[in-house]
């Protein structure tokens, strides 16, 4: 699939934004996804320009994993919420929706069916990427809701187990016991069961992961994608923990999400008769697109 | 005065490998170089050192999970300090 957006005539190149023109000269702008995509990282310039997420953040290493793998970034568009994430998926080349306290998921009903009466010939990829709290604390109703109703659009948790951004409070996907700056005595129940609810709820595609292998994790969101634009609602949780609040020394991140990946983060797939059917069919008529 | 990786370019192009790159969490900074360097036929990773947050999982990447201890983690100082 061709990642064409827009070429700059040449003569108006030196007054296009640096930005963009270094997204058609050195980045996926116009290129294959063969030859960028997660495989390629390092060696051409990235949708996800510099933001102030903290040293080490595993939550902005899964956010750079999901922008290499959209498989059409020109007809994207993300959604998010207050919480760390947001402070870097809005930095990308990649138009993004600041959903108020929770309702990224509610806004992306209203516009995935604007975009397909306005867009009926094509696909327009909408993302909500937010955290626990803001998927599963405080927009818990409109994310259940819009997986109720059947809404066509992706919906990944970035799980921290904790309120990151407002200093340490317990989340809903903070574990039983977990001992935070704001919860000094230890939650007292325990994680919710985020994969069970989107599968009881509808989701035709639902992925646990810690996002530790590369080419799983870009395959997972390009198959949440794909499922999503013609079968129903898509879920990725994601552990992408938060070495400041956990205490997580930064060069340690990467083998706690290792860690992870052995035991409550083990990799799970749920997928519908009919999405294995669809992948089925994609993947035999090209293995790049989902790899 | 930052804390930021630095990569030994020498001994990287011996290895065809480019892992340190794929586990950044930064965008557009720990980059990779195909052009062959130093003799060897393979190219070599780069350090961007103004967006480098001084992490070390690239460290962890190369010298615990591969041992090929081609990174490693330098104060950067301006020329009057």
């Amino acid at each position: 699939m061709s990642l064409r957006y827009m070429i700059p005539v040449s003569k108006f190149k030196k007054y296009l934004p640096k930005d963009y023109v270094e997204l058609v000269d050195y980045g996926p702008f116009g290129k294959d996804y063969s030859d960028v995509g997660v495989k390629n990282m390092g060696t051409y310039k990235e949708l996800v320009e510099e933001h102030p997420m903290c040293s080490g953040c595993w939550m902005a290493y899964y956010i750079k994993i999901i922008f290499a793998s959209l498989p059409n970034p020109e007809d994207t568009v993300t959604i998010g919420t207050a919480g760390c994430g947001r402070l870097a998926i809005s930095q990308a080349a990649v138009p993004f929706i600041y959903g108020n306290y929770g309702d990224q998921n509610a806004m992306a009903s209203g516009i995935t069916r604007a975009f397909r009466l306005r867009f009926p010939d094509r696909h327009k990829d909408v993302i909500t990427i937010a955290g626990d709290g803001g998927m599963m604390d405080i927009g818990f109703s409109m994310t259940m809701h819009a997986w109720f109703r059947r809404e066509r659009f992706t919906t990944i948790m970035l799980d921290n187990e904790v309120y990151g951004n407002t200093g340490g409070q317990e989340s809903g996907m903070s574990m039983e016991g977990a001992i935070l700056k704001m919860s000094p005595t230890g939650k007292k129940f325990g994680k919710m069961p985020a994969m069970q609810l989107a599968i009881t709820a509808g989701c035709v595609y639902v992925v646990k992961m810690s996002p530790t292998n590369i080419n799983k994790a870009s395959k997972a969101i390009r198959r949440a994608i794909f499922a999503a634009r013609t079968l129903g609602p898509t879920f990725i949780h994601a552990y992408t923990s938060c070495n400041i609040e956990y205490s997580i020394p930064t060069n340690d991140v990467f083998r706690d999400a290792k860690e992870m990946e052995k035991g409550r983060f083990a990799f799970e797939e749920y997928m519908t008769p009919e999405a294995k059917e669809l992948f089925a069919q994609i993947e035999s008529k090209n293995k790049r697109e989902v790899s | 005065m930052y804390y930021v990786a630095k990569v030994n370019s020498e001994m990287c192009s011996t290895h065809k490998c480019n892992m340190c790159t794929l586990y950044c969490p930064e965008a557009n900074t720990l980059m990779y170089d195909k052009e062959p360097k130093h003799g060897n036929s393979n190219g070599t990773s780069w350090v961007d050192e103004d967006r480098c947050k001084g992490c070390a999982i690239c460290v962890y990447v190369c010298s615990d999970l591969l041992e090929r201890n081609c990174i490693e983690m330098v104060m950067v100082t301006t020329e009057e300090a």
